[in-house]
């Protein structure tokens, strides 16, 4: 039996019947008794990004999506969960972008979903795909801002929060976990969110840099990461480099605490084929054929994972593809004039169509 | 390469009004899309001092290229503050923030919006799309919100398939008695023209009409009963040839929102 109480509408509509899928995303006394067992001593944590995913991902694990969907987010990692077929994974965060692709792998069955897509460069179809054929379910539908506070929440260490956001949406018609309710300190009518704090078992965090203890030091927009660390039963640093402590002791800015990780892996490219602030820009030509081409049929998809994902080794064989040196000195003038570091430059480039394939990456 | 010297299409004159909807001194919420060329089409005309904030943490960046998402580095390039995506929505409930604009796939005659799914049931979506992202937050939260999208008898609907947005939920006090922060969408800009809605029922008028549209020819566009302001309707302000110029120079020179898709 579950100790929790969850929006009954919200279950009815969802047709979950066996509560307990939901139980270790709010599952506070779980998460404590995590970080309580964690091993506190600052040791030396470094590990290879292949021991990292095998020791830390579990099946059946509630997993976040960090950085912004293809900003720092750690897009070799989840290459990796792929390639070592995990299974039944759920989902959380703000955005929630990139377990479309897991799920379409057979990795993740659930999705606490806020939103998936590529902006400008549009819908993702596969998602929509994968939704009517009944490969993934729907657990929670919620706002950006109401991830954010859920994990928030359980970083500050309460219990949860309460929200103005969401209210009157049909989302809360589909979020087990949200409870409209009068608030406290008023006597006329004010009807409020309450948003438990959210607790996902694994969080892997791509970072600028970090040292071996896994103090993570990031750059550039945190978005939910510092909570979602904070949080999260298990945590992954992966960083572009591994510092001696004293660096990390001398910068200022946003930093994960060591006593957070788990795992630190050396991961230089870790968030190819994203953005990394300050290493280096996006390959826009590799999303656009994402979206454009792979997400378009399964088989579409099929071919572009096999040779992006299953058919390289690691993350120095994908900047290979996307053009080695050449392909990083681009991209690094990029990323830095977009950031007002370099002199400006010329940011058009040939766009990937589905009529025009620039064979091109950057 | 864009012909500068052809007429304005329906994408460049919804970008001019769009902009007319931002003034001087403002703090300004931008979602991703036609939001962003109105914004940085302000910035460069009539409203130089406006600051512009987004959800992923950038706050008041220096202008440079169009940003490609609300996280990438034009929305936080040189920014004095980058914060976490829960203290960046917290500033429009908060009262810091003047104004948002949104993008929708579907709107009702009360501003509210959707960008969930066509088709009414969240398990077997005829088309699932987006979700919320940072949509419902702000339309929940911001003092004012703009509304802007293509206008299809498809896209203005008399009720949306999901509300993943509380405009005016059902009219009268209806999104205040919700518990929603804010006066909720002020204005939905369209290649159409403009519209408000009405005070007491809160439902969607006609406020001005692009040239060559009337009311009955944009009604048929329209899903649901529109309503008539009193009088003439006037004609929306039309892009003017410098301004026209700059948008296809400076603000979208690869025409990337206000470039007519083709077939």
């Amino acid at each position: 039996m579950s100790t929790y109480q969850y929006n009954q509408e919200a279950l009815k509509n969802l047709q979950i019947e066996d509560t307990s899928v939901l139980d270790r995303l709010v599952d506070f006394a779980s998460a404590r008794q995590a970080h309580l067992r964690k091993d506190h001593a600052k040791v030396d944590k470094r590990m290879s990004l292949k021991d990292a995913i095998a020791t830390f991902v579990a099946d059946g694990d509630c997993m976040t999506d960090s950085g912004f969907a293809y900003v720092r987010t750690p897009h070799q990692a989840y290459w990796e969960i792929m390639r070592q077929g995990k299974k039944n994974l759920q989902c959380i965060a703000a955005p929630n972008t990139n377990h479309s692709f897991l799920i379409f792998n057979n990795n993740c069955t659930y999705s606490h979903n806020s939103y998936v897509g590529v902006e400008m460069r549009g819908i993702d179809r596969n998602y929509d795909r994968m939704l009517r054929a009944g490969r993934v379910k729907i657990l929670s539908e919620w706002s950006h801002g109401g991830v954010a506070l859920g994990l928030k929440a359980a970083q500050l260490g309460a219990p949860g929060l309460f929200s103005k956001q969401m209210l009157g949406s049909d989302m809360l018609k589909y979020n087990p976990y949200t409870k409209v309710m009068q608030n406290p300190m008023r006597d006329d009518p004010d009807p409020v969110v309450f948003i438990p704090a959210l607790y996902p078992d694994v969080s892997i965090i791509h970072c600028q840099v970090a040292d071996k203890y896994g103090n993570g030091w990031i750059y550039g927009p945190s978005v939910n990461d510092v909570a979602t660390a904070a949080a999260a039963r298990k945590l992954i640093i992966t960083a572009e480099e591994i510092v001696p402590e004293s660096e990390i002791r001398s910068r200022q800015g946003t930093v994960i605490p060591f006593f957070y990780s788990d795992a630190v892996v050396e991961l230089p490219f870790g968030a190819v084929p994203g953005n990394m602030p300050g290493y280096y820009y996006w390959s826009r030509q590799w999303w656009e054929k994402l979206i454009r081409f792979g997400c378009a049929s399964d088989e579409n998809l099929k071919v572009f994972f096999d040779e992006w994902v299953h058919g390289v080794k690691d993350q120095f064989e994908f900047v290979d593809k996307l053009g080695g040196a050449r392909w990083i000195a681009e991209a690094r003038i990029q990323t830095k004039a977009a950031e007002g570091d370099h002199e400006d430059i010329d940011f058009s480039y040939d766009e990937f169509t589905k009529t025009h394939d620039p064979g091109r990456y950057y | 390469m864009r012909d500068l010297n052809a007429p304005a299409n329906p994408l460049e004159m919804l970008a001019y009004v769009l902009a007319q909807q931002i003034h001087d001194h403002k703090i300004v919420y931008i979602g991703t899309g036609i939001p962003m060329i109105a914004g940085i089409l302000a910035h460069k005309t009539h409203a130089p001092n406006i600051t512009m904030v987004y959800e992923s943490g950038g706050q008041d960046p220096l202008p440079k290229d169009l940003p490609w998402s609300v996280g990438c580095p034009f929305t936080w390039r040189k920014a004095p503050v980058v914060m976490e995506m829960a203290y960046s929505f917290a500033q429009c409930c908060n009262g810091f923030v003047d104004i948002a604009f949104l993008g929708f796939a579907q709107v009702d005659m009360y501003g509210n919006v959707n960008t969930h799914q066509i088709g009414k049931d969240l398990l077997h979506p005829t088309v699932r799309m987006t979700g919320s992202g940072g949509n419902n937050d702000l339309s929940s939260l911001t003092e004012e919100v703009v509304l802007v999208g293509v206008q299809t008898p498809d896209k203005f609907v008399k009720n949306v398939d999901f509300i993943t947005s509380v405009g005016h939920l059902t009219g009268g006090n209806s999104r205040r008695e919700a518990g929603l922060v804010g006066k909720g969408p002020i204005a939905v800009i369209s290649q159409c023209g403009e519209f408000d809605f009405e005070p007491v029922t809160k439902r969607m008028r006609v406020k001005s009409l692009m040239p060559g549209w009337t009311f009955d020819f944009t009604q048929q566009f329209t899903g649901f009963e529109l309503l008539k302001p009193e009088g003439e309707i006037p004609q929306t302000p039309v892009i003017p040839d410098d301004i026209l110029k700059l948008l296809r120079t400076e603000v979208d020179p690869r025409g990337v929102f206000t470039t007519m898709p083709t077939a």
